[in-house]
């Protein structure tokens, strides 16, 4: 087995497991918001994310397979809360819903349309395509709520708070060097961005979309663009 | 890059989504809700989510 093919299955697999974990998550937080929030279309847009995503486990499983790395998903894993304990209920939801959908499924949406801007397999570009039409509505049920939350509620509360969740998504050696057996253009075929580009995805996506879709719901960003610039070395 | 786009079939059309409905109803204190005081120390700052 090639380097580049190990670590597109490695990463499959890995995202297989995302994909479970997301699909509890948005079970969770759609009764959690309909809970104070009855007349909001996210809690419908969750319960179909949900179900996007236990569809999008199965493919990324699937693929991970084909690539090498069979995977064995447990049926209802555990996870731990996000949110600082500190939190009311709905602030909690919030958080996570900014954590989960506005940073996260936004940076999967980046990644995504990176991916298939380039020349995937065929295989792997089936999935990639069937997951980013799925994608959009998942980023987009995210800026929604936190939308909806700043018309009705204390938001700035969570300006602080987003270097937490910027710490907790991204991998650890983001801002380091490649492995020396990194082949590039085999793991973009393989639907894996080399760390280079997904450095640059990842910095971009937050510069332009996420720190100014922040900014514009009444969560100041600049927290966040001081952790980033210490985490990516710039200060 | 697609950025530009990004921004503005996400975060304008999650706004547009979320404005399609009745707006949310604020809790009584939610607009006067203080920072929590030990928001952003790193034992009570949280987490983040894993992704692609």
């Amino acid at each position: 087995m090639t380097a580049a093919r190990r670590t597109a299955a490695e990463a499959w697999a890995f995202r297989a497991r995302v994909e479970q974990e997301a699909a509890l998550r948005f079970d969770r937080l759609a009764a959690v918001v309909a809970g104070f929030d009855p007349g909001s279309p996210v809690p419908a847009m969750m319960r179909r994310a949900a179900e996007d995503e236990r569809r999008h486990t199965e493919l990324c499983a699937r693929l991970a397979g084909s690539l090498g790395c069979p995977v064995a998903l447990e049926p209802m894993p555990e996870y731990p809360p996000i949110a600082p304990p500190s939190l009311d209920a709905r602030q909690a939801a919030l958080y996570e819903v900014v954590a989960a959908c506005c940073i996260t499924e936004t940076e999967s949406m980046a990644t995504l349309t990176t991916l298939l801007g380039g020349e995937p397999d065929p295989e792997v570009r089936e999935v990639l395509h069937s997951i980013s039409r799925d994608e959009v509505l998942h980023s987009r049920m995210g800026w929604a709520h936190l939308s909806r939350e700043s018309s009705s509620a204390e938001v700035a509360f969570l300006a602080p708070l987003v270097p937490a969740m910027l710490a907790g998504t991204i991998d650890e050696g983001l801002f380091g060097l490649p492995p020396p057996e990194e082949d590039p253009e085999g793991l973009l075929r393989l639907g894996v961005l080399p760390l280079a580009q997904k450095r640059e995805v990842f910095l971009g996506t937050l510069e332009q979309v996420v720190f100014p879709g922040l900014e514009r719901f009444g969560v100041d960003p600049e927290a966040a663009r001081q952790w980033l610039a210490h985490a990516a070395g710039l200060s | 890059m697609h950025f530009k786009k990004l921004f503005q079939v996400l975060v304008l059309g999650g706004a547009v989504v979320g404005a399609g409905a009745g707006c949310s109803q604020a809790n009584a204190q939610d607009k006067t809700k203080k920072p929590p005081v030990d928001a952003g120390t790193q034992t009570q700052a949280g987490g983040g989510v894993k992704g692609w």
